[in-house]
């Protein structure tokens, strides 16, 4: 009988054809955070000096605390686009009614599908800034690094729920470049991840408390400014991650039978 | 010979929008499917024929659990398509469309690999199948087992959508268009193979619109048109049913059309000519099934009356000329 574990084993086994055929996306997943970050510090110098940033944001070392930062957008974005972009890739090159050929349920192909990538981009975007923590901050900074990833995928788990209802929803608007299109930057402006969120207009700043990523990055930014004064914000933060962990795959949990059998009936396959 | 796919008075509308300003969508529905039934058998390829636009691919899909019906209902292997959709996906392999449907970037033996894993193949068996596959489908023959998908020509995709629907050697097959857009040999080995897995025992359920495909491989066709089904049956039942007459040519050498004219007592009314060539010929009709009978009896008569045959052709009618009749159009409209 065909289960998840098919589902999880087939879709680890296609992320690594990919990266062994496509070197080059291999290699630039470990350089693109350094780019970044080289980038973001051209930018800023010349409008300030490194220390008055520090200052503001509130962090010890801007480096790596940028480096980081880096790490949990892209990780948010390789999460929402690993189950979303999955149904968008798949449809556009004719595999997804292949996929849902699958004698299983088609939520179990929704939620299984996307996960190996989801924990796999994250968990290599953060191993290349491994060596930056390590030259900054020895053995002590290699851990940071470690507890930030294991941050990041606590953050995938309400999202998980999220982007099942988006891929669903995908399926079924049939306009899925401008639904991804709008919903991940979005979802990168209101989580505050390279700027303070009090920067924001009150509304988003309210959305915000809705969005997985914005207790992702207050988490890491936690662990990366090493404050222990913050650590009630710590438990804080990751207290909010599991509530709506909670709260998005029960809706998603509920939902999803439904929206089966929309997108079969519409004929979205 | 058991029931393998039953689909009974299937309807199916869709909802389309088309654009009748900047932001407005006018609403429109389309039918589909407007009552299709018909039955497949173990050990037949059974042809769903129709233009484009017939209603085939919906109910290949309805029938692959791909899409809802709105009405009718449907079995295949013996599950409900909506009930039991999960035990009707592990009983069947399908194809939708030959010149997509794998990943760009992975070779075929490694796309193989990947959907035999979603059908619950693994380890050792799953490498001996992809194995196998590839071989009786000769792709490992023409280099292109261990190539990327991007690099394949049509030929080598519709192969290979093949071996994907063969992977878990299921029961039924369900095959849309599969030699659509391919070149005369492809398309011969691919319809060569097909009689050969019918021959096993699967049920093979093919929707085309190439007449000459489904004359030349289906053991019985439904006519599909609007979305509705307008004649089943044995193709030669089906072309029986336009035509109660066969046409027969007989080309002989130094005719005598006195002798010749006696042949009136044999087949009834007789009709000469010449062909392009200079060629006499005679031409006339009988009822089919009894076409052997005649000729044999014309020959005899054309040998004792010293007229050489060198040729017979015998014209029945085509599935071409059933299309039409049955529709009004031809197959490709």
């Amino acid at each position: 009988m065909v289960n998840w574990t098919h589902i999880l084993r087939a879709q680890i086994f296609s992320i690594k054809c990919w990266y062994k055929n496509n070197r080059w996306m291999l290699i630039s997943t470990f350089v693109w955070p350094y780019l970044m970050v080289g980038t973001l510090f051209g930018v800023g110098l010349t409008l300030g000096s490194i220390d008055e940033y520090a200052r503001k944001v509130g962090v010890a070392n801007p480096a790596l605390y940028l480096l980081a930062s880096s790490v949990v957008a892209m990780s948010s974005i390789y999460i929402m686009y690993s189950i979303t972009g999955f149904i968008l890739q798949n449809r556009w090159i004719g595999t997804l009614p292949y996929i849902f050929l699958s004698p299983v349920k088609a939520h179990t192909i929704m939620i299984f599908s996307g996960l190996p990538d989801a924990v796999l981009s994250p968990a290599l975007t953060t191993t290349a800034i491994l060596p930056a923590a390590i030259y900054f901050e020895g053995v002590t900074g290699a851990w940071r690094i470690l507890i930030i990833l294991l941050i990041i995928i606590l953050g995938m788990l309400p999202l998980m729920g999220l982007s099942v209802i988006i891929a669903s929803l995908l399926l079924i608007l049939k306009e899925e470049s401008n639904v991804m299109g709008s919903i991940i930057p979005f979802m990168l402006l209101v989580s505050g991840v390279y700027y303070p969120l009090e920067v924001l207009p009150r509304i988003l700043q309210l959305i915000s408390r809705a969005v997985p990523t914005t207790y992702v990055i207050e988490a890491t930014k936690i662990v990366s400014t090493y404050l222990i004064p913050e650590a009630r914000l710590l438990m804080t933060a990751l207290y909010m991650i599991g509530l709506l962990t909670l709260g998005y795959n029960l809706m998603a949990a509920s939902a999803i039978a439904k929206l089966d059998r929309i997108i079969k009936y519409r004929g979205a396959l | 010979m058991s029931i393998a796919i039953e689909a009974d008075n299937l309807v199916k509308s869709y909802i389309t929008r088309l654009k009748s300003g900047f932001l407005r969508r006018k609403k429109r529905v389309l039918e589909a499917l407007k009552g299709v039934s018909f039955t497949v058998n173990y050990g037949e390829i059974f042809g769903l024929l129709g233009p484009n636009g017939a209603g085939k691919t919906t109910t290949i899909k309805i029938l692959a659990t791909l899409l809802l019906p709105d009405g009718g209902r449907a079995r295949v292997a013996g599950y409900d398509v909506v009930n039991e959709a999960e035990k009707v996906r592990d009983s069947i392999g399908v194809t939708l469309t030959v010149e997509k449907g794998f990943f760009w970037k992975l070779t075929g033996r490694e796309n193989l690999k990947y959907f035999g894993m979603l059908r619950g193949l693994s380890g050792s068996r799953l490498d001996e199948r992809v194995d196998y596959l590839l071989e009786m489908l000769e792709l490992k023959r023409l280099g292109a087992s261990d190539r990327f998908y991007e690099e394949y020509s049509l030929g080598m995709k519709a192969r290979l959508c093949l071996a994907r629907a063969l992977l878990t050697d299921p029961p039924i097959l369900m095959l849309d268009e599969p030699t659509l857009g391919l070149d005369p040999p492809s398309a011969r080995e691919i319809r060569n193979l097909l009689t050969s897995l019918a021959d096993e025992g699967k049920a093979v359920l093919v929707t085309t619109h190439n007449m000459f495909e489904a004359e030349l491989i289906c053991d019985r066709i439904a006519i599909i048109d609007d979305g509705r089904i307008i004649a089943t049956g044995r193709v030669e039942d089906l072309k029986r049913r336009v035509s109660n007459r066969i046409a027969v040519k007989i080309f002989v050498s130094n005719p005598n059309f006195g002798d010749l004219a006696r042949l009136e007592g044999i087949v009834g009314k007789v009709g000469f000519g010449v062909d392009d060539t200079g060629r006499a010929y005679i031409r006339f009709t009988c009822e089919p099934g009894s076409e052997d009978r005649v000729i044999a009896d014309i020959i005899k008569f054309l040998g004792e009356t010293n007229i050489r045959v060198f040729r017979v052709d015998v014209e029945e009618p085509t599935l071409e000329d059933v299309f039409i009749s049955l529709t009004g159009r031809t197959g490709e409209s």
